[in-house]
C-alpha cells in the first residue's frame, strides 16, 4: 500500500474497488467504517452487495470482468469535465497526452453495455473521486485475480496521478494484501525477478553486490513464476522441465487453479519436498516431509499489508513429542550439505544480513522494532529518529528513474472463459471470514471449524435458486469444463443472477477443481474471479449428505488424523 | 427496566466475532484445550445479512416476555433485569421459540446430555446478557467496530426524546 | 501457575494485528489471546485473531501436525516413513544435487512462504535457491 492502514480513516473519500475488507481483513474494514463515521464519502465498486457497498454513498455494481472499462471511463469523465490536477500531472508524470487519447474511447454511455452501470452514476463517482481533496483507493483480489489485472492496477494508479492523490496523508492507492506475510515474502525476494528489497536480478550492479555478499556466482536470468509450474512440468520440452519442487509453507494442491492439472504435475515431478507444520493435500504427493516450527514457536519479523515490519515472538516450545526445527535452520542444513554452508545463531543475525543488503530496509533494526513496535519501510537510516515511512511518493517523487509517475494507456479486455450454453453462469472465488487460505490453520481451530465447515457454500441469487429448484442449505453440484464439486446452496440477493461465488479452502466444495489457470501475463495471477460454470440440483439429498460426510472422513484419515480424534463434518 | 444488547447495522461488518465470543463466554476458556466436540457451539445471537443490513439478532429482554408467558415449566424468569432460561427446568416444549416475536430463542441440542432414546437433549437457548460473566456482555466487548452497545433505560429515553424533537420540527415546517 | 503475557503479530491476514497472548510456560500452553495496541489494529481483533490459535495444540480436527521428518523410501507409491533429521537432510541434499548435475539448476523450483515462517526464513530460502542451487526459480503464493 502506498499509504498506511491507520491513514484510511482520514481520507475524505474512499474508492473501494474489488476489495471486500469485511471478509478478508475485518480489522482493515474497521478503518473503512471509521472513515465513514468521520464523514468520509465511500464509493464501492463490486459486483456483490458486500458490507462496504451497504454503507457506501455509491455502490457501482459493475458486471464481473468489466474492471478496466469502468476505470478508464471514470478517467474519461475526469478529463472531460476538467477535474484533473494539471500542476501535478505536469510536474510529476509522463504519458498523459497518450492516455488522454485512449480515455476518449471510454465515455460512460459507451461502456454501459460492458459495465452494466448507469452512465450518470459513473459521472457522479468520477466527480466525487476527483474533487474530494483527499481520495484514497483501496483494491483487492477483485482487481488482481483476473487475466487482465496489472493493467487495472495501472488504470487505478492513473486516476490517482491525474487527480494528484499521491504523496500525502490519507490519499494514495492501497492493494490490501491478503496473507499475513505476503508483503514480507515479496520484501525478502521470494520472487523470481528480484533479490530482497525489490532489487532486480537482471541488473548487473545488483547481481555483483549479491555475488560479493554471498560469495558465489549468481544467475542473471529471471526465474519461473509459481503459477507456471504445472506448465513447466507438463508442457515444456525435456530440457526446460521442472524436476524438483521444494514447497515451503504452501499447499498448491488446494490453493492453485485447475486442481486436476496441479495434481497431474505434482505426480510427475521427480522430487517433491514439503516443509510445513501440518499435513496438507500437497503432502500426499511429497517424497520428503520436513516438519517445522509454527509461527508461535519461533522468532522473526512479518511485514503487514502497508509495509510495516513487526516482530513475531516465540510463545511456547513445540510439543514435547515433535522432532521439528525452525524453517531457516532446515534450509541452512540442506544448503550446508549441498556444499554452500549457511550458519546463523538466531533470526537477528539473519535480519542484520537482510537489512545490510537492502537500502530501503537498513534502518529497520531489531532494536527499533522492539522500541517502536512497527517500522514501515522505507527506513533508510539506522538513526533511532528514523521510524519509517507512512506514505510513499512524498512531494510527487516516484520510483521510476526520472522520478515521475507514468500513465498507462491500456484497453479493456474481456475475461478468458465466457459463459456459454453448457456453462451459463460466472464462477468467482471469494473469502470466508472465519477461515484462512487452505485452512490447515483455521480448520484445526475448534471455534472457527464450528462456525463454518465442509462442504462450504455457493452464494446464489434467489432467482437462480428458484429456477433450479434448490433451497437454502441443500447440497448442489457445481461444474465447469475442468471439474466439479459439491457445496451448500446459500441464496442471497447480495449477488446477481449471472454469477455464483465460492471460497477455495474446502476439500469437498473445492472450487479450484473448477477455476481456470488463465494467468495475467505480468503478475501470473490466475483468473480466479471469472470462469464459466453450471449449478445442478441434486435430487437425492440423503445420498449427497452421506457422500459429504464419508468423503470428509476419508480425506481426514488420509491426512493422518486419528479416527477417534477431532470433529465431525457439518 | 431491563437492558439489552443492540447492534448498529451501519457499523456491523458481519464478521461474527460476537457469535464466537458468546460461546467462549458461556463454555469457558477450557474449550481451547478439550476434545473439539466436547462443548456446545450455540451462539445466543445470530448475525443476519440482507440487502440493506448486517446485524446480530438477539434477545431484547422484554419487560413482559412472551417466552416467559408461554413457558409451562417455569424455566424462564426475570432475574436481576435479565430474562434467563433455566436449562434444568426446560422441558424442550419449544413454545418460547414459537412465541418470541424476534426469533431470539432457539432450541439447541446439548452435547453432553441425552434423552432416553439416546438423542441429544435440546433446550431453549437465548441471550442472558452474560449473567455471571466478568465484564458483562462478551459480544459487545469483542466487536472490532464497536457496533454493539448495551441499551439502558436512559438510552431509550434519549431515543424517544430525539424523536419527539424531530417530529416537532417537522410539524413546525408544515 | 507461571503465566506470562507475550505480544506477537497475528498469523492470519495482512492487517498485522498485535495480540497479547497469555502463556502458561510451565504447561507450555497458550491460554488466551486479547488485542494489544498495535498501529494497524488499534486494540481490536477479529474472530481469527481472538479465537484462531488453538490449532497449535494439534487437536486433529482437520489434519495432523507434522512431528518428524519423513521420506517415501520405496518411491512415489510407497508410504512416508519417519526418519531422523540427518537422514532427511542428506537425502534432500543428495537428490537436489543429482537433479542439478543432470538437468541444471533451472530444473529446480523453490517457494517462499507468505504464512507463519517469517521474513528471515524467506530470506534464507531465496538465498539458498539463488546461491546454493543457482537459479532464480523462487516464488510464493502472492499470485494466488
Amino acid at each position: 500500500m502506498s499509504n498506511g492502514v491507520h491513514e484510511i480513516e482520514d481520507a475524505a473519500l474512499l474508492f473501494v474497488f474489488g476489495y471486500n475488507g469485511a471478509d478478508s481483513h475485518p480489522i482493515v474494514a474497521r478503518r473503512i467504517v471509521r472513515a465513514k463515521q468521520k464523514g468520509a464519502k465511500i464509493i464501492c465498486c463490486d459486483p456483490r452487495r458486500i458490507e462496504t457497498a451497504r454503507i457506501a454513498d455509491m455502490h457501482l455494481q459493475l458486471r464481473n470482468g468489466s474492471n478496466l472499462a469502468l476505470v478508464n471511463s471514470i478517467a474519461h469523465v475526469i478529463i472531460e469535465e476538467g477535474l484533473t490536477d494539471d500542476k501535478f500531472i505536469a510536474e510529476h508524470s509522463t504519458g498523459f497526452e497518450e492516455f488522454k487519447e485512449l480515455a476518449k474511447n471510454y465515455p460512460p454511455e459507451k461502456v454501459a453495455k460492458i459495465t452494466q452501470i448507469d452512465p450518470e452514476d459513473i459521472r457522479k463517482a468520477a466527480r466525487m473521486y476527483a474533487t474530494s481533496g483527499r481520495s484514497m483507493i483501496l483494491y483487492g483480489m477483485g482487481v488482481c485475480q483476473f487475466a487482465q489485472a496489472v493493467n487495472v492496477v495501472k488504470g487505478l494508479a492513473n486516476l490517482a496521478i491525474m487527480t494528484g492523490n499521491f504523496g500525502r496523508w490519507g490519499v494514495g492507492i492501497g492493494p490490501v494484501r491478503g496473507q499475513n506475510n505476503v508483503q514480507g515474502a515479496c520484501d525478502m525476494g521470494a520472487l523470481p525477478n528480484s533479490y530482497p528489497g525489490y532489487q532486480n536480478v537482471t541488473v548487473p550492479e545488483i547481481q555483483a553486490k549479491f555475488e560479493k555478499a554471498w560469495g558465489v556466482k549468481l544467475s542473471n536470468k529471471a526465474g519461473i513464476p509459481l503459477t507456471q509450474v504445472p506448465h513447466y512440468v507438463l508442457h515444456e520440452p525435456e530440457e526446460k522441465k521442472i524436476r524438483a519442487y521444494y514447497v515451503f509453507g504452501e499447499d498448491p494442491a488446494q490453493s492453485d487453479p485447475d486442481l486436476h492439472e496441479v495434481r497431474e504435475a505434482l505426480s510427475k515431478i521427480e522430487l517433491v519436498i514439503l516443509q510445513d507444520i501440518y499435513m496438507n493435500k500437497t503432502g500426499q504427493y511429497a517424497d520428503v516431509i520436513l516438519p517445522s516450527t509454527g509461527w508461535n514457536e519461533h522468532d522473526g519479523v512479518f511485514s503487514c499489508c502497508d509495509r510495516g515490519f513487526q516482530k513475531i515472538r516465540k510463545l511456547i516450545d513445540p510439543p514435547a513429542d515433535a522432532n521439528v526445527l525452525t524453517d531457516w535452520d532446515i534450509i541452512c542444513r540442506i544448503s550446508t550439505a549441498m556444499g554452500y554452508p549457511m550458519k546463523y545463531d538466531n533470526t537477528e543475525q539473519i535480519w542484520n544480513e537482510v537489512i545490510s543488503l537492502c537500502p530501503s530496509f537498513i534502518g529497520a533494526t531489531y532494536e527499533k522494532l522492539e522500541k517502536y513496535g512497527n517500522i514501515q519501510w522505507p527506513c533508510r537510516s539506522t538513526d533511532m529518529s528514523d521510524t519509517g515511512t507512512s506514505f510513499l511518493h512524498k512531494d510527487g517523487k516516484f520510483a521510476n528513474p526520472d522520478g515521475k509517475a507514468r500513465f498507462s494507456s491500456i484497453d479493456w479486455q474481456p475475461p478468458t472463459e465466457l459463459e456459454n450454453d453448457e456453462y451459463p453462469i460466472i464462477l468467482s472465488t471469494c473469502r470466508e471470514v472465519g477461515h484462512y487460505s487452505v485452512r490447515t490453520m483455521s480448520g484445526n481451530c475448534r471455534l472457527l471449524r464450528n462456525l463454518e465447515d465442509e462442504p462450504g457454500w455457493v452464494q446464489m441469487n434467489p432467482e437462480l435458486c428458484e429456477d433450479l429448484g434448490v433451497k437454502h442449505g441443500e447440497l448442489v453440484k457445481v461444474l465447469s469444463k475442468r471439474g466439479s464439486c459439491i457445496a451448500r446452496c446459500l441464496p442471497t440477493d447480495r449477488v446477481k443472477k449471472q454469477a455464483v461465488y465460492m471460497t477455495y479452502q474446502w476439500w469437498i466444495g473445492a472450487c479450484n477443481e473448477l477455476t481456470i489457470a488463465s494467468l495475467d501475463p505480468i503478475s501470473n495471477t490466475p483468473e480466479y474471479k471469472y470462469c464459466a460454470c453450471r449449478v445442478e440440483k441434486i435430487e437425492d439429498q440423503q445420498w449427497a449428505e452421506k457422500y459429504v460426510l464419508e468423503e470428509y472422513q476419508k480425506i481426514r484419515e488420509s491426512m493422518g488424523v486419528q479416527k477417534d480424534k477431532g470433529g465431525k463434518a457439518a | 427496566m431491563n437492558s439489552f444488547v443492540q447492534g448498529d447495522p451501519m457499523l456491523c461488518i458481519g464478521c461474527r466475532t460476537c457469535m464466537i465470543a458468546c460461546v467462549v463466554a458461556h463454555e469457558g476458556k477450557r474449550i481451547f484445550q478439550i476434545d473439539p466436540d466436547g462443548y456446545d457451539f450455540h451462539p445466543k445471537l445470530k448475525v443476519i445479512k440482507t440487502w440493506l443490513v448486517s446485524v446480530p439478532v438477539q434477545c431484547k429482554h422484554c419487560e413482559n416476555p412472551a417466552c416467559q408467558a408461554v413457558c409451562q415449566s417455569g424455566a424462564i424468569n426475570r432475574i436481576d433485569g435479565k430474562v434467563i432460561v433455566d436449562r434444568d427446568k426446560c422441558i424442550g416444549c419449544k413454545s418460547c421459540a414459537e412465541a418470541c416475536p424476534f426469533g431470539a430463542v432457539r432450541m439447541t441440542p446439548l452435547c453432553n446430555e441425552s434423552n432416553s432414546d439416546g438423542s441429544p437433549r435440546a433446550v431453549a437457548n437465548k441471550c442472558d446478557l452474560c449473567a455471571g460473566v466478568e465484564g458483562g456482555p462478551a459480544c459487545k466487548r469483542v466487536c472490532p467496530t464497536g457496533a454493539l452497545r448495551l441499551v439502558e433505560r436512559e438510552d431509550v429515553d434519549q431515543i424517544v426524546a430525539n424523536k419527539r424533537q424531530a417530529v416537532v420540527q417537522v410539524a413546525s415546517t408544515i | 501457575m507461571p503465566v506470562k503475557q507475550i505480544t506477537s503479530t497475528c498469523a492470519y491476514c495482512g492487517a498485522g494485528c498485535q495480540i497479547s497472548f497469555t502463556v502458561d510456560q510451565e504447561a507450555n500452553q497458550i491460554l488466551e489471546a486479547v488485542p494489544a495496541p498495535g498501529r494497524t489494529n488499534d486494540g481490536t481483533l477479529c474472530l481469527k485473531g481472538h479465537y484462531g490459535w488453538d490449532y497449535i495444540n494439534d487437536p486433529q480436527i482437520l489434519t495432523k501436525r507434522l512431528k518428524t521428518p519423513m521420506i517415501r523410501k520405496g518411491g512415489k507409491d510407497s508410504p512416508l516413513e519417519p526418519v531422523q533429521w540427518d537422514e532427511a537432510i542428506d537425502y534432500v541434499a543428495k537428490r537436489l544435487m543429482d537433479i542439478k548435475a543432470k538437468h541444471g539448476p533451472d530444473s529446480i523450483m523453490c517457494t517462499g512462504s507468505a504464512r507463519g515462517p517469517g521474513n528471515e526464513a524467506n530470506y534464507i530460502m531465496q538465498k539458498f535457491t539463488r546461491a546454493a542451487i543457482g537459479t532464480n526459480n523462487v516464488d510464493h503464493c502472492a499470485r494466488i
